[in-house]
């Protein structure tokens, strides 16, 4: 037998009053654990999503906006570039492969089944990585290397279930509540890899094909095809005949919302000196947004930071009210302990052991309490990071780092240690003779 | 050299704070007990028997002389030592390795085994952790209990005051304090308890000072003391308790 024994057997006699401020406490660490690894999370989602661009290019009315649009697919941006305007930044910067930069157009617009559909070139899957240092995997399939195929993001896989040789239709608009391109059907060639990055929840196909759905939409406000038939009429690769081809683009219709720029590099460099005057000259022009998506990223962050701080304040004004419970438990269980005191008093315990008895039991319901805590944070991370991404869209991996699991975990014992003062000292100045009956 | 005696009182005065000059509790002139001898102490209810238990396990110290520096009033020494010269931790370490204690109300510890009790009695004693379980089970089973993995509540009364007995007598006390150890107990459950405090106190070799209102105690010893004439060498007349002699 020993002090653990004489711990645990009074824990146990107390169960209901033990359980119920041990949850008490896991509750109060939980919350403090998912704020924290949301937020670091969430910061790590948000750094990966811009990958190895050094700056996105729009016609945005914001650089924020641009890369929650561009980069996190919050919205479908509302202005866009002509392609010819594409062309000169791209000619001019001689970003091609072997100067180690990019520059990768987008059309972002369109979606299915609420997903975003990312319109670009075959590049985007080359030259871009969606996380700095980790190029595209394919889990399934292939890239698509021709119109009217999608490769799809691993999320969106998943949620939407869509397969290798799946057929499907794109819908108008950010809103899945927009009309449907159904004269013009997809077949899905490839399925990526997770990335943990926002890409994960987008659908990836190329540019003419984009380009010829909504020539086709303009073409039948002009009457110049004929208008929708019914939804199920041209089920199966109805591309092949849609009454739009390539060859009835206007150069009105060759449009982007947005291009991933990334300056000429040295092999293995992830800066450049050329970065500062593309960003310059790029900015000087009419009509273009210049954004720098890790500096966006940094400015969301300070603001969003204000909250954090707040929202982890609440959570330990939470975790220090736990610890006023483990007190008040001990508290009131003493008036039923007197008696057992005094009996180890007579057999022989020291005041100041029983003192340690009753402060390593408080900080013994700190430490279950945290244990529960951290297995309640980590399904609250996920529940919560199942949550953002249905909502927002923002895909992140909760990750409880290992140190702030640690500090909590210690913090949350020290508290609990200090709760139990009070009670340790009501123990400490038990009076023997008192509560030892019968007294003569 | 001679072995101390299990107890010696010298001059022992107590009164609580802020009574009367003179109104003493306890006022025990002189008293010693040999090792392995048992003795009865008599007295009325609110006499200070128990006061008197308390300050000789050092539970209560004796009350302070009149005067700075000159101490406080009588001197306890259990087994050759003074326990109010010790402090702290040394005091209760000395309580639990030299005094057992046996109350009217068992004390056991709930939520404990009637093992644990007794285990808990040898966490403070010298005996190796590891030898705790078998000499606590040992000393159980010698008792009379088996069951030893059984919690106090569900055992019989009389096996109850077994444990308790079990548990003063683990540590292998040189002095066991008996306070009112039949008082709620029918008068054969009480022969028993008796007949097996005394007789566990006999095999151990520790001397045993009872403490009792209860008439029929008287026969059970040889020595019987009352209270207000201990040390003052007027021994209890067989009549004043009962007419029952040893």
């Amino acid at each position: 037998m020993t002090d653990f024994t004489i711990i645990f057997r009074s824990l146990a006699a107390r169960l209901f009053s033990t359980a119920t401020t041990v949850i008490t406490v896991a509750v109060a660490v939980a919350l403090m654990l998912v704020l924290l690894s949301m937020r670091d999370a969430g910061r790590k989602a948000f750094e990966r999503g811009s990958g190895n661009m050094h700056m996105l290019v729009s016609a945005e009315p914001g650089s924020m906006v641009s890369v929650l649009n561009s980069v996190f697919y919050a919205d479908a941006p509302d202005r866009s570039i002509p392609w010819a305007t594409y062309e000169k930044i791209a000619e001019h910067w001689a970003l091609d492969p072997e100067s180690g930069g990019f520059a990768i157009p987008l059309q972002i617009g369109d979606n299915y089944r609420g997903l975003p559909i990312v319109a670009t070139t075959p590049e985007f899957f080359t030259r871009f990585e969606p996380v700095a240092g980790h190029p595209w995997r394919l889990r399934e399939g292939r890239f698509f290397e021709r119109p009217w195929e999608v490769v799809v993001g691993a999320v969106a896989a998943r949620q939407a279930g869509l397969r290798v040789g799946s057929h499907i239709h794109l819908t108008h608009g950010a809103d899945e509540r927009g009309h449907e391109h159904h004269e013009f059907g997809y077949d899905v060639v490839g399925i990526l890899e997770p990335t943990g990055s926002s890409h994960d929840r987008a659908l990836f196909t190329d540019l003419i094909s984009a380009w010829i759905l909504h020539a086709h939409d303009r073409r039948e406000r002009e009457g110049l095809v004929e208008a929708a038939h019914h939804h199920g009429e041209h089920e199966a690769h109805s591309h092949d005949n849609p009454g739009t081809t390539e060859a009835d683009l206007l150069p009105s219709d060759r449009k982007i919302t947005g291009i991933y720029l990334r300056a000429a590099t040295r092999p293995g460099a992830a800066g450049s000196a050329a970065i500062g005057p593309l960003f310059a000259e790029l900015r000087a022009q009419s009509g273009l947004t210049v954004a720098d998506p890790v500096a966006e990223i940094g400015n969301l962050f300070a603001i969003v930071s204000n909250i954090d701080q707040i929202l982890i304040g609440m959570a330990a004004v939470v975790l220090v009210s736990s610890g006023i419970a483990i007190m008040l438990a001990l508290y009131n269980s003493m008036e039923q302990r007197r008696r057992q005191i005094a009996v180890f008093r007579v057999l022989g315990c020291s005041r100041g052991r029983i003192f340690n008895l009753v402060l390593t039991e408080s900080a013994i319901i700190g430490l279950l309490g945290a244990a529960v805590g951290v297995l309640l944070s980590v399904a609250g991370s996920w529940a919560v990071a199942a949550a953002l991404r249905q909502r927002v869209g923002l895909v992140i991996e909760p990750r409880l780092g290992l140190d702030w699991t640690l500090y909590v975990v210690a913090g949350t014992v020290v508290l609990a240690a200090v709760a139990g003062i009070v009670p340790a000292v009501m123990a400490y100045r038990t009076s023997v003779a008192n509560n030892l009956r019968p007294l003569g | 050299m001679a072995e101390a005696p299990a107890l010696e009182i010298r001059d022992l005065r107590f009164r609580y704070a802020g009574s009367a000059p003179g109104a003493w509790v306890v006022d025990v002139p002189a008293l010693t007990l040999a090792r392995g001898e048992q003795m009865l102490l008599t007295g009325g209810s609110g006499r200070g028997k128990s006061t008197l238990l308390q300050i000789i396990a050092g539970l209560m110290d004796p009350s302070p002389a009149r005067g700075a520096g000159e101490g406080s009033c009588g001197v306890v020494l259990v087994d050759g030592h003074n326990i109010h010269e010790l402090r702290g931790a040394k005091r209760d370490l000395f309580r639990g390795r030299r005094i057992g204690m046996i109350f009217q109300t068992f004390n056991l510890l709930h939520g404990f085994t009637a093992l644990e009790n007794v285990m808990a009695a040898l966490m403070f004693s010298q005996v190796p952790a590891r030898e705790h379980r078998e000499r606590a089970g040992a000393l159980l089973r010698r008792l009379g209990i088996d069951r030893v993995d059984a919690p106090p509540e569900r055992l019989s009364v009389g096996q109850q005051q077994r444990v308790a007995v079990a548990r003063a007598l683990a540590t292998g006390p040189v002095l066991v304090l008996a306070d009112e150890p039949t008082a709620s107990l029918d008068p054969e459950n009480a022969a028993a308890a008796m007949d097996l405090i005394q007789g566990a106190c006999r095999e151990s070799g520790a001397a045993l000072l009872c403490v009792s209102h209860d008439p029929a105690m008287a026969a059970r010893f040889e020595r019987r003391e009352e209270l207000s004439t201990l040390g003052r060498s007027v021994a209890v007349p067989e009549g004043v308790l009962g007419g029952i002699g040893p």
